[in-house]
């Protein structure tokens, strides 16, 4: 009986200090999170996860948005819709915070309706998808970055810059993932190759984790295009591809999106990784010469010393923070209360955004996505930059 | 202790309500979920009507499997057949969603007769892998079938419309999740008791006896499997209405392991036990994880070590469960009962 009374007074005394914790945390911005922190998707999105709540943390270290604090709540998803909409539904009925990072593509296409009519929070994600993006259907909606669709015209704006035979059209082969993923950008692409001069010759598909290519390398092999653009996978096939490429004399550049940009695709390579190039909406921990880097850099001595490296993903949740505050800071400049349709009309109104470095200047101009992007090519196990900041609005 | 609940005839010893206790505590049930929307928040809300579509689907499944004893590992397929006939009647044809839904459990229903007929000549483990080919062959077409099915964006579907009010909230769309789980529930309950039901029971039991008895095995074994997709395909149109978006994502192969071990861990057999399975399966991933909220905070690495910890613990509580107790949940639940019954004369 003793023991139940000490048990049942200790819940309490743990359920006072936890109500008088969040009473204290009263006077915050809340940003909310579903995270695939576990599951098929945590790869990337325990870094995605870590790189949010560093970059939140570090805005707190410089005084938070004019003074008041963001607080950051995140949950595990599992990367499972049913427990992400879930989770998404429990965090706005506890804290109705103003923000809100989900999980996947599918997280903000079933959302949407909700957020734009009763939730009412900005929300950022994982997602590079198109359809995300559209401002008239999902205004609350925004992409950390260029959709993969504005990727895809960064690569080819690149191209067409870049001819492999001077006076000669450059010609391209698409390589996708039998995914949406892999689907997203590739009729955009198509449009965007013919309005650039830029010759599709060749698109080839595959299941997400083929393992035999050997079909479509031959029709590589027959189309034998200037340049290669990988859509949709993260590591495999890639790695087979390229060398199959080699072995076949094929003098193709092969290049990536965010997910095939990756150093761990990169060290998978090996000596193969020499020259392959791609777009990246960021820059890499190690291109110390960025201000910001510089910042994240020091920010990761400071609090995680063990830490050697950052991948991209990390730079992504970053990034999305540096919006999210940015969002916030605007609505205080402007003498608003930070409320989510606040922060929403916001977005539109980001303008030439200096973000140190990080990510060039950012507008979200005729859709909720930056449409910058800098193109990089491997060279001795790390990409440098093959271009400056390309914009396409 | 209860006394003098005495049986006089079958009739009464076949009841489904057998006593006026059962009766008393099934009132307050109804009465508990009628009052709880109006208590509960979105979350809880949202989770109930989860909780629901998982009920439906695992009764459905357990007809099968528990009842009729035909393993099938392609329930998630038919599931998604339910949710797929739902998303497209609405969005092309425009029908509404009291139309939908016995529609979406007839179509699932007739691909359930097809991918039962090998049942005719396998038993078993290989019926398993035949059933698991439907589970594969239907994720293709999902995937593959961009037209019909919209590929793998899925389909978007709007919030159902019931005479003119809009199921836009989870508040509202309980108290449709509600009677059509009781109606699931019950006429499981009922299936038992009759010819086809017990028929089932035979099957499951020796095939070879029951044959001797007179029961057309393959015809028999057909109902089991329309019967137990047209539970999933209703569960599929609810899940499409609820989730408001389809897409092939939703019905992978470990979706349909979930729905067995939904079954397994509640009770092969019994309806009572899809119930509890499915709320288990549900509601213990959401405990653990708002276990670990408190946690938040204290220590990044911890917490990267935490989160993988929540499949861990789950999987152990299954294994737990099952060591502990093969018959599953509802079998802890009747010992319970009985406790109470029998008190205090134990033995």
């Amino acid at each position: 009986m003793k023991s139940l009374r000490v048990t049942l007074g200790l819940l309490l005394a743990l359920c006072l200090l936890l109500g008088a914790g969040s009473a204290l945390a009263a006077d915050t911005i809340k940003i909310t999170a579903q995270q695939p922190i576990t599951g098929r998707f945590a790869f990337a999105g325990k870094h995605i996860n870590q790189g949010l709540a560093d970059s939140l943390a570090w805005a707190n270290e410089q005084g938070g948005v004019d003074g008041i604090k963001v607080e950051y709540i995140y949950e595990d998803t599992g990367y499972d819709l049913k427990r992400a909409v879930a989770a998404f539904k429990k965090m706005m009925a506890k804290y109705s915070p103003v923000m809100d990072y989900g999980e996947s593509t599918g997280q903000g296409k079933a959302l949407s309706p909700e957020i734009n009519s009763r939730y009412h929070v900005v929300y950022g994600s994982t997602s590079f998808s198109q359809e995300l993006a559209d401002r008239a259907k999902n205004p609350y909606i925004f992409v950390s970055g260029p959709t993969y669709a504005q990727q895809f015209g960064i690569l080819l704006k690149y191209i067409a810059a870049n001819p492999k035979t001077k006076g000669k059209k450059p010609t391209v082969a698409f390589f996708h993932s039998d995914t949406e993923f892999g689907r997203d950008p590739i009729p955009f692409a198509r449009e965007m190759a013919k309005k650039l001069g830029v010759e599709v010759v060749a698109e080839e598909v595959t299941a997400v984790g083929a393992v035999d290519v050997t079909s479509q390398l031959l029709d590589l092999k027959r189309h034998n295009p200037d340049y290669c653009i990988f859509q949709g996978y993260v590591v495999p096939p890639i790695p087979a591809i390229i060398r199959g490429a080699k072995d076949f004399g094929l003098k193709t550049t092969f290049m990536g999106t965010f997910w095939t940009m990756s150093n761990m695709l990169l060290d998978k390579l090996g000596a193969d990784g020499e020259g392959y190039m791609g777009v990246m909406p960021y820059a890499y921990w190690y291109h110390t010469e960025v201000p910001m880097i510089k910042i994240i850099q020091d920010f990761n001595k400071r609090h995680h010393p063990d830490v050697a490296y950052r991948p991209n993903s990390y730079m992504q949740g970053w990034f999305t923070g540096m919006v999210f505050v940015k969002l916030a800071k605007m609505c205080k400049a402007k003498g608003l209360p930070i409320t989510g349709p606040n922060l929403k009309d916001m977005i539109p109104q980001v303008k030439d955004w200096d973000t140190q470095g990080f990510a060039g200047m950012v507008s979200f101009k005729s859709s909720n996505a930056t449409a910058v992007g800098k193109v990089y090519v491997g060279k001795g196990g790390k990409f440098v930059p093959a271009s400056d900041w390309i914009y396409l609005d | 202790m209860r006394i003098g609940d005495f049986k006089q005839s079958y009739a009464a010893d076949e009841a489904v309500f057998r006593s006026g206790t059962v009766r008393v505590w099934l009132a307050l049930l109804f009465a508990a979920l009628a009052v709880f929307p109006f208590l509960a928040g979105p979350y809880l809300l949202y989770m109930a009507d989860l909780t629901g579509v998982a009920i439906v689907a695992a009764v459905g499944l357990n007809i099968l499997i528990g009842a009729a004893g035909q393993i099938s590992l392609g329930h998630a397929a038919f599931v998604g057949i339910g949710a797929y006939t739902s998303a497209i009647l609405t969005t092309r044809l425009g029908l509404p969603f009291l139309v939908c839904l016995p529609l979406s459990g007839l179509s699932a229903a007739f691909f359930g007769v097809i991918v039962g007929a090998p049942s005719m000549r396998m038993k078993g483990l290989y019926l398993c892998i035949a059933t698991l080919a439907a589970q594969v062959i239907f994720d293709f077409i999902f995937v593959h079938w961009t037209p019909v099915t919209g590929g793998i964006r899925g389909i978007n579907v709007p919030p159902p419309d019931i005479f003119g009010l809009k199921l836009d909230t989870e508040f509202k769309f309980y108290f449709v999740t509600v009677p059509i789980v009781i109606l699931a529930v019950s006429a499981a309950r009922n299936l038992f008791r009759t010819r086809v039901g017990r028929a089932f029971i035979a099957i499951r039991d020796r095939d070879i006896s029951a044959e001797l008895m007179g029961i057309n095995l393959f015809q028999y074994k057909l109902y089991a499997f329309a019967t137990s997709s047209f539970f999933a395909g209703v569960a599929g149109c609810l899940q499409v209405y609820l989730l408001k978006i389809v897409t092939p994502e939703h019905f992978p192969l470990h979706e349909s392991i979930r729905y067995l071990a939904m079954i397994i861990v509640g009770g092969l057999g019994s309806v009572l036990g899809s119930i509890f399975g499915a709320i288990f399966m549900t509601m213990v991933p959401e405990a653990l994880q708002s276990g670990l909220a408190l946690f938040q905070g204290l220590d990044d690495k911890l917490m990267s070590y935490l989160f993988p910890l929540q499949t861990v613990v789950f999987g152990l509580l299954i294994v737990g469960f099952l060591v502990f107790e093969p018959h599953g949940l509802a079998e802890i639940w009747r010992r319970i009962k009985d406790y109470f019954r029998l008190w205090p004369f134990e033995h």
